[in-house]
């Protein structure tokens, strides 16, 4: 008689599950295309600065031929670290989106391959579906996560004028745990949709819907950042007017307004949060990413223990 | 003694108001093969759902080599294979990488052996790396089946099996059902609205009408009781209509 399996059958599920979705078509194209804009944003901080310096050497030596004294550098005024300031939007556009796919697809795959009766069928506890599943999205957006780290160190390494200091290295990993956490946290939202929604259409459409909500309007509500602004790193931290009205917005929508927490976080550890920046939440920005992730993780358990196992197809 | 493989007690589904499954109780012996006969739509592909701890039931329960659906889900799931109407796989996959996540999840420790046995048993070596995408559906129903017994389980349930078969399809499939209770003392719960597959395959028979069990008894009793092969067919006219004049009234 085979033996009832727990641990196994989730590193089992977990397994399955990205190798099929890593298949897709979509998971491969937007995780592509996460990996291209991270490098798009090493390449543009690599760039900005190799040619301040190239300028700043040119000036140095007429400077000296013409008797003048030589300025400082400016390259050495500005952290190294906010030269990754374009990762923040990466990971709060892209990424977000890539997450999203990422927890669909794991359980859409499923659904749409109709073997839910069959995984239902199987000795293992739900308990063990839901942290195979978990499981799977952590490792992918790890993996994605990792992918970044890597290339963003690879530029700081690559950028000798431009070197981190032990406090600098622990700021940009966190940075990079962040971003993993908010990602995450979008995966497990799409996930908790999938596994809930009747239709196809719905379980994807409901998480972008969310994502659009935070990534753009929220932040117009309670910041008076408009859509073009959020898209760029040092205008989406621009103060909100001091009005009444965007105070009280501030702080009723702040703690709903995610991308401008994690905004605001990303920018204080890569060094480029503006002195002028201020959050009006009733939640400090931390404490409410936390709250976000627990809050989509509970969803995503709660909606993989509780998904109905005898449909075989989405409006089946 | 015969034991029971499968033990009905009162088990019942209500969803909301309607009532799809009304307190069934009675036995199949292990080593049957049993068909649970009736109408689309008569519930027992609800039923299928409540034993294979898809569903949990309204209200009783049932017993599968001892296991209670309600209370012990996990024991019941490791005595049971399950073949569903319209078997789907992972598309993408081959019949080989689709049979040994499936083994791996039964928690087999031999799973690649484990599919080769399945594979051979079945006469489906030669499917082995095709993508399941690309077939027919009764090669699909023989890799469903395939999966179901990669466990060699007591207790192997099959809703419809020759749902949508060719007759060459519904007479292989019949054979590999004998085969599966013969050389590996299975017993067989099978739901189907065809009274031939019953007559050709079956060892004892339930009739289900509106969610309620109108007969029970082996195959040859139904035989001995009308006398000719038309016994099966008459018997369910006769038990079938009864009934739904009496809910009419």
């Amino acid at each position: 008689m085979p033996a009832s399996i727990s641990g196994d059958g989730a590193r089992v599920i977990a397994r399955q599950s990205l190798l099929f979705i890593f298949r897709e078509r979509t998971v491969a194209l937007l995780a592509g295309l996460f990996v291209i804009l991270v490098l798009i944003s090493a390449y543009l901080g690599w760039s900005a600065t190799s040619t301040v310096n190239a300028i700043y050497a040119d000036a140095v030596v007429y400077l000296k031929g013409v008797g003048q004294p030589v300025p400082p550098n400016p390259v050495n005024d500005i952290s190294p670290l906010s030269l990754m300031r374009n990762m923040s939007i990466y990971v709060s556009l892209i990424g977000a989106l890539s997450a999203i796919v990422i927890g669909y697809q794991l359980i859409a795959a499923d659904r749409k391959s109709g073997v839910v009766p069959l995984l239902g069928s199987r000795p293992f506890e739900r308990a063990t579906y839901a942290h195979g599943k978990i499981r799977a999205l952590v490792m992918a957006v790890a993996g994605l996560m990792l992918v970044a780290a890597v290339i963003a160190v690879a530029t700081f390494i690559i950028l000798p004028t431009n070197p981190l200091g032990a406090v600098g290295w622990i700021s940009l990993f966190t940075f990079f745990g962040l971003a993993f956490v908010y990602m995450l946290m979008f995966g497990l939202l799409a996930m908790a949709t999938a596994a809930w929604a009747r239709s196809e259409s719905v379980g994807l459409l409901l998480p972008v819907t969310v994502w659009l909500t935070v990534t753009f309007i929220l932040p117009s509500l309670t910041s008076n950042i408009h859509p073009t602004a959020a898209i760029n790193p040092i205008s989406a931290l621009a103060p909100p007017p001091d009005t009444g009205f965007f105070h009280w917005t501030g702080w009723l929508f702040g703690p709903i307004s995610i991308a401008e927490s994690f905004k605001y976080l990303s920018a204080g550890l890569l060094d480029y949060l503006p002195a002028t920046a201020i959050n009006h939440s009733m939640v400090p920005p931390l404490p409410d990413l936390l709250l976000a992730l627990t809050g989509s993780a509970v969803l995503a358990v709660r909606a993989l223990m509780t998904m109905d196992m005898t449909r075989g197809d989405y409006n089946a | 003694m015969t034991e029971n493989a499968i033990e009905f007690r009162a088990l019942s589904q209500a969803f909301g108001n309607f009532q799809a499954v009304k307190a069934l109780t009675f036995d199949v012996a292990e080593r049957e093969i049993f068909g649970f006969l009736g109408h689309n739509g008569a519930g027992k592909t609800t039923t299928i759902h409540m034993l294979t701890t898809l569903a949990r039931p309204s209200s009783g329960t049932a017993l599968i080599s001892g296991h209670d659906i309600v209370t012990d889900p996990l024991g019941v799931r490791r005595e049971i294979g399950y073949v569903p109407e319209n078997v789907r796989l992972y598309d993408t996959l081959t019949t080989w990488e689709n049979l040994v996540f499936f083994a791996r999840l039964s928690g087999l420790s031999d799973a690649e052996d484990r599919v080769s046995q399945a594979l051979e048993f079945l006469t489906i070596t030669d499917l082995r790396d095709r993508r399941v995408g690309e077939f027919s559906k009764g090669m699909r129903q023989r890799v469903g089946l395939a999966q179901a017994i990669l466990h060699h389980p007591k207790v192997l349930f099959l809703d419809e099996p020759s749902s949508g078969l060719d007759p060459m399809g519904m007479k292989m499939l019949r054979d590999l059902i004998v085969r599966l209770n013969d050389e590996w003392n299975m017993t067989i719960f099978m739901n189907t609205h065809l009274i031939s597959e019953i007559a050709k395959t079956c060892t004892s028979i339930g009739v289900l009408s509106h969610g309620q069990l109108v007969y029970h008894d082996t195959i040859e009793a139904v035989t001995q009781r009308f006398g000719d092969d038309r016994s099966l067919e008459e018997l369910y006219l006769s038990v079938a209509p009864a009934l739904e004049t009496e809910e009419a009234a």
